[in-house]
Order: structure tokens, then sequence, then C-alpha cells
């Protein structure tokens, strides 16, 4: 068991008026699992995906990472999570503007307690995203499924355990958000945890399960058949 | 990973750097002033060390004071009990004699010394009139004194003691008197009697109107008895064979003129007696009140400079907001951020008092161009005591005004933080 969520409650305060944004959610994820997290806008689907990748506290409820019950850690101890054991992709890249490509992958072991080999991981991470040649171009020289590719190469720089993609072909076209999504379906093959969230059916099905969120509340949980799974060319049109 | 940080800082630096600039003006303009101020201190240091060896640095200077007793009694206890010159005073000191002289000759570490007295006459030749000071003084004055006589001669013992009416003429009154003509030889008036003027000084590249140039120099006694029709003098120069001996000879000095004068209490003194170092010491002491006055008044521009600092570094914050947000989810700790914008506030402030500090030196530089015109000794130095504290200064207002914009930025919650973009 890598993940495992007990009665998560979170809660927004706006000046007095608490909205309950999760509810009582329990969920566990296996290694190796692939899964996408569903739901309409509002649903609370990225406050869960935060929740797990320890980007927010909730407000109450237990989660346990990798055995550990993380809810007392510290600002610093989360900090440290987040380096080692799980790796984020976000709709819009979020890269460093004004800094190359090498530099921005490099950016999470800059962080990292771990000194060691940094050029060889930077150069391995962005050769497995095919973008062993773009190393030294600025980050807004080019283009956006080339971006993506950069951000999927930070996030598994420090060789996390989880990663989590927040709409990662939400910004790109259909051919380059294939390309996407076939870089985690191989990553997943490898036996690298993925988590998902998606309101495109056509992307969740690439995961192996589907969890569908509505008003805070898991409403679905359950594999997708074999069968139904989108397999992803290189490219797809 | 110190490293890590000045890259980023140096990023954030570099994105916008006209906005550098104008945040650390505050910075720069008080750096700058401090250099300044320190520079022109160092360089008015310099044009007074120069003054002082042109007077004999291994002198001793004897003056006519006002007793600290009768003082106090006059201006009914205001004031401090120094023994105050009796020059600013209506009341004249007339104890000093030219006995005083030979017997301060006498005390052992003296080399040489002479008498002075001084008055201010107005000066004609042909029919050009000027004011000026008529320095009375005894022949030895020439071989202490450090002004050197371009043209002619400084007079003798023999014509000090015969009242000879013979003057030796500063450059400025040379030229103000005779213009191209050459002086020597020529009689110039001063009171109601002739001088024939027998030597010409050097330019002094002094402002002190007693020792600009436009002083004249004749036989003390010819002054004593034929212009002022006193007996008295109102400073005495001794000149040492070893400095270093300057205090024990100065309260040989003071013996001996108690005992002349018949003084045996000290709060009865009507003398004062100032080694070089002591003149020094006191100049210093004014120096000092001085420049921390100034600098005083600059700190409030290093001040309102640190605030224009703080005040973008929040500006700063907000505007990456987003990429801290992206640093914390890829695992940078709270005193990471801290430190990435504590350093570049404090490299702000550094390039401001860097910028400062050569542009306080480049006034600095003109003000001695300026007093170099004018003649003086002004040196330029810009002292590395002073560009050493500056720079600590600046990286010390960048911590104060650096910090609670860090840590505004370090406590940031990386979801609200990434959100916010």
């Amino acid at each position: 068991m890598l993940i495992e969520l007990k009665n998560i409650i979170k809660n927004y305060d706006n000046g007095g008026v608490i909205t309950r944004v999760l509810q009582n959610i329990n969920l566990e994820v296996d290694k190796g699992e692939f899964i996408a997290i569903m739901g309409p806008s509002g649903s609370g689907k990225s406050t869960l995906m935060h929740t797990i990748g320890f980007l927010d506290r909730p407000t109450s409820g237990d989660y346990f990472f990798d055995g550990e019950n993380t809810k007392d850690f510290t600002d610093d101890e989360l900090a440290k999570i987040r380096n080692e054991q799980v790796g984020f992709v976000f709709q819009s890249f979020n890269l460093l503007p004004r800094t190359t490509v090498f530099d921005n992958v490099m950016l999470p072991l800059l962080y990292s307690e771990n000194k060691e080999g940094h050029d060889r991981r930077v150069k391995d991470a962005l050769e497995s995203v095919d973008l062993g040649e773009r190393m030294s171009f600025m980050s807004n020289q080019i283009s956006g499924g080339q971006k993506q590719r950069v951000a999927i190469a930070r996030a598994l720089v420090c060789d996390p355990k989880v990663i989590f993609a927040d709409e990662p072909t939400g910004n790109l076209d259909s051919k380059s958000g294939g390309t996407v999504m076939h870089i985690l379906d191989e990553l997943n093959k490898e036996g690298r945890t993925i988590i998902l969230v998606t309101h495109d059916i056509n992307v969740a099905r690439h995961a192996k399960r589907i969890v569908a969120i509505r008003d805070g509340e898991i409403v679905k949980d359950e594999k997708v058949a074999e069968s139904e799974r989108m397999h992803s060319k290189r490219s797809e049109d | 990973m110190n490293n890590l940080y000045l890259k980023q800082a140096i990023r954030g630096i570099k994105s916008n750097p006209s906005r550098t600039i104008l945040t650390t003006l505050g910075i720069m303009i008080g750096i700058g002033t401090v250099i300044l101020v320190l520079s022109a201190g160092e360089g008015f240091k310099s044009y007074i060390n120069a003054q002082v060896e042109a007077f004999g640095s291994n002198s001793i200077i004897i003056q006519t004071s006002v007793p600290a007793s009768t003082k106090a009694r006059s201006s009914s206890g205001i004031g401090s009990n120094e023994p105050q010159s009796s020059a600013n005073n209506a009341v004249p000191i007339t104890t000093l004699k030219v006995r005083d002289v030979e017997d301060i000759k006498n005390v052992s570490n003296v080399k040489n010394s002479y008498g002075a007295s001084v008055g201010q006459q107005t000066v004609t030749y042909k029919n050009v009139s000027k004011s000026s000071f008529i320095f009375g003084a005894s022949a030895a004055r020439f071989d202490i004194d450090k002004g050197v006589i371009a043209n002619g001669r400084g007079f003798v013992d023999q014509e000090d003691k015969a009242l000879a009416q013979v003057a030796v003429l500063g450059n400025k009154i040379a030229t103000d008197l005779f213009g191209n003509e050459d002086p020597l030889n020529k009689f110039v008036r001063i009171g109601n009697y002739n001088f024939q003027v027998i030597g010409v000084y050097e330019p002094t590249g002094s402002l002190d109107p007693t020792n600009d140039g436009s002083e004249i120099v004749i036989p003390v006694t010819t002054l004593q008895k034929k212009i002022q029709g006193i007996d008295y003098l109102i400073y005495i120069v001794a000149e040492l064979q070893d400095n270093s001996k300057a205090d024990a000879t100065a309260l040989d000095i003071i013996d001996v003129l108690r005992r002349n004068h018949y003084i045996t209490d000290p709060v009865k003194d009507d003398f004062k007696v100032q080694t070089q170092q002591e003149s020094l010491a006191t100049f210093e002491t004014i120096l000092k009140a001085i420049t921390f006055l100034l600098i005083a008044i600059a700190s409030i521009s290093l001040i309102v400079g640190g605030v224009g600092v703080m005040n973008i570094m929040y500006v700063i914050v907000t505007e990456r907001i987003g990429e801290i947000g992206l640093k914390k989810a890829l695992g940078a700790r709270n005193r990471d951020i801290l430190y990435e914008f504590l350093i570049e506030a404090i490299l702000l402030t550094i390039i401001g008092g860097v910028i400062g500090i050569m542009g306080g030196a480049f006034f600095a530089f003109i003000v001695s161009k300026i007093a170099q015109g004018y003649g003086l000794d002004w040196a330029f130095i810009v002292p590395p005591w002073g560009v050493a504290i500056s720079v600590s200064v600046s990286a010390i207002i960048g911590i104060i005004f650096g910090v609670f914009p860090a840590q505004n930025a370090a406590h940031l919650n990386p979801i609200d933080a990434l959100n916010k973009e």
C-alpha cells in the first residue's frame, strides 16, 4: 500500500463562510497503479490531488504515505517528501521563464539533499522524454508539447514513487497530448505510480482505474477493463 | 547550495535591471554621501597636516591666555574652564616677554625658539594700499618656519635688535602691491614707517589668512616699539630636537613660564602650551564630530533607501508568487525561499552600495581637484575602512529590510501560491 486516505476532510474558510470541499474521503492506492480522478469543475478533484500530493494539508483525517501517517509532518518534512517521493506535472507546465530547459529540470535537484551526479540525472531525464537535444534552449523557445515533456522530465529527475499530473494535456493539441499520455503510459509500465486529474474521458481511459468525484465525495471507483483502455501510440490522432 | 540562492537572486535582479537601479537609488545616495563625507574629511585632514608641517611639525606653540580664574569671575562660570586665547579677549595679557623666549631656548630638547607679535596694518606701495597681517618675529623664525623665501633673504638678529625697517612679503601681497615689478629693495609704507623689502615667500598652498601669502613678516622688536608701542609677545614657537619627548618638554616650558610669571596656582596660568600633536588631536576631535553629524544625516537616506528596497521586495514576492509555489511543489523548504529572497535583497542593497561608493569617490575626487585648483595641499583619499563599512552597512540594510518580505514568501502555502499565479 503506497497511499491510504482515511476520513479526509478539507474545508475552506472564506471570511467565516466555511465551504466543505472534501467530505470524508477514503482511498487506497497501491504501488504501480495508474489512477484517473474525474469529475466536473468544482467537484474537488484538484483539491484531492493537491492533498494527496502534499501541496495542501487536510483539515482532518489521516493520510498514510508508504506506511507513515503524515498528519503531523512539519513543513520541512513535507518539503522533503515533495522533493523525493512525488513529482508534479501541471496543466500550464509552470517552467521558470528566462531559464534553460536544463536548469528547469535541475531545479528540484537543487533542493535535494542528494548532491551527487546532478548533471547526469538531468540529462537522463531529458533523454527519457526525447529532449536530449533541447537542453540548452530557453524555456520560452520550445513548443507547448515540448514544455510539458520538460515538466515531466523535471517530475522524474528525483526518481519519485508517484507522479501527479493535473490536466497534463489541457493546454496541448491532440498530437502533443498523445505524446504526453504515451510517456505517462510508458512510465506506468516501468512500475511508476501515476495519479492523473482530468475531466476528459479519453485521457482518463489511459488509466487502469477511474475514481469519480462529485461534491467532494467519491461517487464511483472502478477498474477499467483492459479491453476498454486506450492504448496510446507514440503519437495519437 | 549557496550558489543556488545566488543564482536565483541574480536571475531575479536581471529580470528588471532598470527597476533594480531605481530601487537602490536611496542606498546609492546614502552610501555615496557617506563616502564623500569620509573622503573629503580625509582630504581635509591631509590639508591640515600639511599646514601643521608648514608650522614645523616638531614644534610647541606657547600662546597668551586669559587665566581660568579671571574668566570664571568675569563670566560667572559660564563656559568651559579651558584657558582662552587673549587674542579673542578685550583684556590683553602682557606678561609674555622676550626673556621668556631666551629661557625657553635653554630648556633641554628645545633646539630653537622665536617670539612673535601680530598686528593688522595698511600697507602702501606707490598708490596701492592693502590691509595685511603683520607678523613681528625674531630672526629664528626663518630657521624654524617651513616657509621658503623664493626671492631675497630673511632678516637677522642684529636687524631685529637694531629695530631695522625691513620686511619679508608673502607672495600674494607682493603681487598685489608690485604687480610685475620686482619688490626686492623697494620700500613699502607700514603705519608711519617705510620698510625695505628684503625677501618674498614662495606660495604656501593655504587658505589660512595668516599664512596664505597675504602676510608680511618684520622684526618683532620693530613691530613692538615702532608700530604697536608694546613690549610683550602674543606667541612663542619652540622647535624641538626630539618630537617624541614633546609632552615632557611642554611640561618643562610650563615650569619655566610659571617661574618667570610668578605663578604658583595652575588656574592662574596666563599662557597656553600646545604641542603639535595636541593641536592635531583637537582638530581631529572637531573633524570627527562634523563627520559623525554628516553621516547621521546621510543615514536618514540609508533608512529611506532601505524602506524602498523593502517595498520593492514585497512587490517582487507578489510578482513571483507562482514561482514560489512551484519551487515549494518541487521540494523547496521555507528557508530555501527565505534565503533566496534575502540574498536578492542583500544583492540589491550591495549593488546600490557599490554604485554609491563609486559616485561618492567620484565627487570626492572632484572636490579634491577643486581644492587643488585653489592651490591647497588636498589629497584624494577614499579610506578603505570606509568602503568596507559601507558595503557591510548596505548588506545589513538588505537583511533588515529584506527579512519581512522574504518571510512572507517563505511561509506561503504551496498550493495557494501556485493558484494565485
